[in-house]
């Protein structure tokens, strides 16, 4: 792992080197590194019901705080568990309720009190909750788990799951509460090198069963979703990427556009209308809210630190008057936006007033709430969150993350990053020829000792990897400065690898996963003979990331690829990752052996029973 | 708006400075030169006797009376670039420090470009040659891009303020005017209309490598010039606008809209070269009815009236800029492939802004111009059933497509030429789909064919025709 930086003359990357080079840490270690730095990162807030007290929840400091909503005075605050991403209130709101996404908990607070009442377990990294109106049910998202588990709102006992889009994370309980919507932030699986598609999963809450499937084409990446008062207009926040055409450029939509999907009875259908401009773009659309008389909408957008207000009447007009498709039209949003209003960084969750006339944005990455006054659409207060004064390095890479960087502001590192993450998608970059080389995308945790980066391996550093080659061939614009680009791979180093859910909290291995990892490690066959050592998995998975940082050619290259040979993937989170190999084209574990191993180059695995490549897999994703 | 005025007489008579506020054509008091005496932000412009704006247009002079750079600080003009017999086009620089102007030393020299501090002082010659060298603008690398006349008219380039790789961006016969560096880092600039081929005045883009050349808008109007980006940072409604003049009036490019915007200024020929004052305010060069010159006035929208900036009985005044720092561009990374041609991939040829095809063309010819000016086929290549196809062609070179039916037949043709850089790759949504056009996202059915595309450099020979 102590490999010198190709480029060390580079002072920066020098300076990176130094600032980062530190024993392999745990993963709670590398956790803690980002909590306490002790931003309170606000990424979502509430309104309690009689308006008088904000909720906010804080991602890095693992608080709900509340504050006074007129002067922005802290009341309480409220520990709850590990990077929480969503929170609501029960009806009658006596109660919040706390997805709590690292420790798989749900933090329920009597809101009286202010006391913790009760944690419950839920599914894999739940992320958002929503009771239902008799307050029997509580319906928590969880995104790798892929579905919403439904507990029981009195004991917390887990009743039935329910399957929704492939990273749920996001919850809209109608007014009437009688349907309960549900986004997913990566798309769901469709076949290689074909649109994206995603979903909105309508819940019936009263009976707890899926009763509808709205489907949104091309979509990759939906957020927030909200629900009129009168139950006839759905809106959700989405990234409409545009990853099956060569990224030769960025102007004119080439990379993504803004959409916002809206469905329900004024509309009709499910349509998708765009927020772009046609050389402005307003990325990574994350909250929305729709005005209590319907007039507005409001989107924050998490890259361009700005919300957009837009009328609902023209809006509904142009869907009318024009026809489909919109999303391809840059110049369409000019019919129906009324207003960009700044905001802080890194907008996210946002709540209106009850009578609407105020719209609170949480700013997660400069620990402030924006107040706008939506009849002057214009921020008139800013809370400033308590936290450290001073701006560190790490925070200053986090902001650099997630601003849109490219050329006019069109994506950033988020877009394809999901929450520093992944984005489920292949894409083609322009330097290797169009239509060649399509490549999967990584996720980006835990990534110290497994460099080279890049699948040919062609980058040997985070420095080159995010500085010279994503200025000309991602952002086609000028990139950051020395400072802001050390920042920059200081926080995406520090970025940990999240608890692993296939994985005994004691490391001990179930019978199926042991039995896996013999299969992993084995260096005879069923026909007892040797593997050679370059064939068996171990090999080039070797070291505590499951890679030997080395490149080889394992068969799996495809005639439209430039060469074979292959940077060795690390195998941390690999149950998350689907699909595989480096172009994407393996949908599951099992295809990689099944479908796209038939001379055993990529390991010794055709004399493998279906049972032993299931306990193969087992053990994969314990990595 | 209050009406105001005062004056001085400056030395020698020559300058009378004032102010006037709102102030009517017919109530200016008489005398050279007016201008307003609070303003404290310095502004450079170009005074000349007859200002030809669509000259450079048509490879000829704009100034065939000669020009004059001055300034004007703190309530007083005066030339700004003594010693010199002509001068005009001032550029300042992004820390507002210096400037960047065409000059002559002598009658008789073409136009170079010169160098000299914002406050004034002794010019250093930048470039200099046997023909005009004129309109330079600061880029964000700390290069500078201009227009040269050649033989073929004026041309774009950029170089280094030492005179290093020069860098031509324009690749086609005809007249290249550079009117402003947008903060997205590319190069607007001015052309006839169709690019290469016609003579209305139109406003292109540019990437600071020549690659991505293409209209700002493709609403063409009946002769569009002189724009100016307003800046981005400012508080003005509509920061980041592109304003011009169309004809005489004024107009702008918002960024939401794929057609241009009157700018319901008060009555006047306005010569565009817009420029924004620290507090908001455009500084316009526009002769009001019945006046003989262009005067400079600050105004924006939503002000009732104009306040007169300067005006000259006997010369145009034109090309404001404000000597202030500003913010600096985004400079480009140039991403261009080391290799002789480029490749041209098109999603769906059918779809155009005046309607698409019904007809799926069976092929595209691709045309190019000799050295005599002759068009020259330089061969076809088949279009795939969804319209996309893929093919190379000779960079740095003119350029255009014909669509063509299965016996051959024209279905539709390019008007104006275009030019792709030599290792640029490039993709068109259709044919003149215009910038509003985002892609769909779909793998073209041609790259599902073959990722290599059909040479169509005209190195080998007559190639292939049919498509689907």
């Amino acid at each position: 792992m102590r490999r010198r930086f190709a480029i060390a003359t580079i002072c920066a990357a020098w300076m990176c080197w130094s600032a980062l080079w530190k024993p392999a840490a745990t993963v709670n270690a590398q956790l803690s590194e980002v909590e306490q730095e002790g931003y309170a990162s606000p990424l979502e807030v509430l309104l309690s019901p009689d308006g008088a007290r904000l909720y906010v929840l804080c991602q890095d400091t693992a608080q709900v705080r509340v504050l006074e909503a007129a002067t922005g005075q802290v009341l309480q605050t409220i520990p709850v568990g590990r990077q929480p991403r969503g929170f609501s209130f029960s009806p009658d709101g006596r109660r919040l309720f706390v997805a709590n996404s690292w420790d798989d908990t749900v933090t329920v607070i009597d809101t009286q009190s202010g006391q913790v009442k009760a944690t419950w377990a839920a599914g894999f990294e739940p992320s958002s909750v929503a009771e239902d109106r008799a307050e029997k049910t509580l319906f928590v998202a969880d995104r790798i788990g892929n579905n919403v588990t439904v507990l029981d709102a009195a004991t917390g006992a887990e009743k039935l799951t329910l399957e929704a889009g492939r990273g749920a994370s996001y919850l809209a309980m109608a007014a009437d509460g009688s349907r309960l919507y549900v986004t997913h932030v990566y798309p769901n699986p469709t076949p290689h090198r074909t649109p994206p598609k995603s979903e909105i999963t309508v819940i019936d809450p009263g009976r707890a069963q899926v009763v509808d499937r709205l489907l949104l084409p091309n979509i990759a990446g939906v957020f927030h979703v909200a629900i009129s008062r009168d139950g006839k207009l759905g809106v959700a926040a989405e990234l409409h990427p545009k990853n099956l055409v060569p990224l030769a450029h960025v102007e004119h939509g080439w990379a993504f556009v803004d959409t916002l999907t809206v469905f329900g009875a004024d509309v009709g259908r499910s349509v998708e209308v765009p927020l772009d401009e046609l050389d402005r773009y307003y990325a990574y659309s994350f909250g929305v809210a729709i005005a209590p008389d319907k007039s507005r909408i409001y989107v924050t957008h998490g890259g361009s630190d700005c919300v957009t207000v837009i009328d609902t009447k023209k809006m509904l007009a142009y869907i009318r008057e024009h026809p489909e498709p919109f999303a391809e039209d840059l110049s369409a949003s000019a019919n129906y936006v009324v207003g960009r209003i700044a905001v802080g960084k890194n907008p996210r969750g946002a709540a209106l007033s009850r009578d609407g006339a105020k719209f609170y944005v949480a700013n997660r990455l400069d620990d402030t709430i924006s107040v706008i006054d939506t009849r002057a659409n214009r921020v008139t207060q800013t809370i400033k969150l308590a936290g450290p004064e001073k701006v560190s390095a790490l925070r200053r890479g986090e902001q650099t993350f997630y601003k849109a960087y490219s050329f006019q502001g069109q994506f950033g590192c988020s877009n394809c990053h999901i929450d520093s993450t992944f984005d489920g998608l292949q894409w083609d970059l322009e330097p290797d020829g169009f239509g060649r080389d399509i490549v999967d995308n990584r996720l980006i945790e835990d990534l110290r000792g497994t460099e080279p980066f890049k699948w040919n391996g062609g980058n040997p550093t985070l420095v080159k990897e995010c500085g010279i080659r994503t200025e000309m061939y991602f952002w086609r614009s000028q990139n950051y400065d020395d400072r802001t680009l050390t920042d920059l791979v200081l926080y995406i180093r520090s970025l940990p690898s999240r608890p692993n859910r296939w994985r005994a909290a004691n490391g001990v291995l179930t019978p199926a996963q042991e039995r896996g990892r013999a299969v992993f490690y084995r260096t005879i066959d069923k026909l007892g003979q040797p593997i050679p050592q370059s064939n068996q998995c171990g090999y080039c998975h070797s070291g505590p990331k499951g890679t030997s940082q080395k490149s080889f050619d394992v068969g799996t290259g495809k005639p439209t690829d430039n060469s074979g040979l292959l940077d060795t993937p690390q195998l941390m989170s690999l149950a998350l990752t689907a699909p595989y190999l480096h172009d994407g084209s393996a949908k599951s574990l099992e295809e990689i052996w099944t479908v796209y191993n038939p001379h055993d180059r990529h390991g010794r695995t055709n004399d493998l029973t279906k049972d032993e490549l299931n306990d193969l897999v087992e053990y994969l994703r314990t990595r | 708006m209050s009406r105001r005025a005062a004056a001085t007489i400056a030395a020698g008579g020559i300058l009378l400075a004032a102010v006037v506020y709102g102030l009517p054509q017919q109530a200016m008091p008489a005398g050279r030169t007016v201008q307003k005496q609070s303003e404290t932000v310095a502004v450079i412009y170009t005074a000349t006797p007859a200002y030809e704006s669509l000259a450079a247009l048509h490879g000829d002079e704009r100034f065939p009376r000669g020009a004059q750079l001055m300034v004007q600080r703190e309530g007083r003009s005066q030339v700004f670039t003594p010693g010199f017999v002509a001068s005009a086009d001032a550029s300042v620089s992004f820390d507002g420090r210096t400037v960047l102007f065409s000059g002559k030393k002598s009658v008789g020299d073409p136009w170079q470009i010169w160098e000299v501090a914002a406050e004034g002082g002794e010019a250093r010659l930048v470039l200099a040659g046997s023909r005009d060298l004129i309109r330079p603008l600061w880029m964000p690398d700390g290069r500078l891009v201009y227009a040269w006349k050649e033989a073929g008219g004026f041309a774009l380039e950029t170089v280094g303020l030492d005179g290093s790789a020069p860098l031509q961006l324009t690749y086609l016969p005809g007249n290249f005017v550079p009117d402003d560096v947008l903060r997205d880092g590319r190069v607007l600039f001015e052309s006839g209309f169709p690019l290469g081929a016609g003579a209305t005045p139109e406003m292109f883009l540019v990437y600071a490598d020549g690659s991505g050349v293409e209209s700002v808008r493709c609403d063409h109007g009946v002769g569009r010039e002189h724009g100016r980006q307003l800046r981005l940072d400012s508080a003005a409604a509509g920061a980041g606008d592109i304003v011009f003049t169309h004809g005489n009036r004024l107009a702008r490019f918002t960024s939401a809209r794929a057609e241009e915007a009157p700018v319901a200024a008060p009555a006047g020929e306005y010569a565009g070269d817009v420029a924004e004052m620290p507090d908001g305010r455009w500084l316009l060069a526009l002769r009001r009815p019945g006046q003989k010159h262009y005067e400079l006035a600050a105004w924006k929208p939503d002000m009732a009236g104009m306040e007169l900036i300067a005006q000259d009985v006997e010369r145009d005044l034109i090309e404001p800029v404000v000597v202030a720092p500003r913010a600096v561009p985004n400079r480009h990374p140039s991403a261009l492939h080391n290799w002789q041609t480029g490749n041209l991939l098109a999603l769906d040829a059918r779809q155009s802004r005046s309607g698409a095809l019904h007809l799926v063309p069976a092929a595209v010819r691709a045309e190019t111009k000799d050295d005599a000016g002759q068009v020259v086929s330089l061969g076809m290549a088949p279009v795939e059933k969804d319209g996309s196809f893929f093919v190379q062609a000779t960079g740095d070179r003119p350029l255009r497509f014909i669509l063509l039916d299965a016996a051959g037949n024209t279905l539709r043709e390019e008007h104006g030429w275009f030019w792709v850089r030599r290792g640029e790759q490039r993709i068109c949504v259709g044919c003149h789909t215009g910038p509003e056009r985002a892609p769909e996202n779909r793998v073209p059915e041609v790259l599902l064919r073959t990722t290599t595309p059909v040479d169509l450099t005209g190195r080998a020979g007559p190639v292939v025709a049919g498509g689907h």
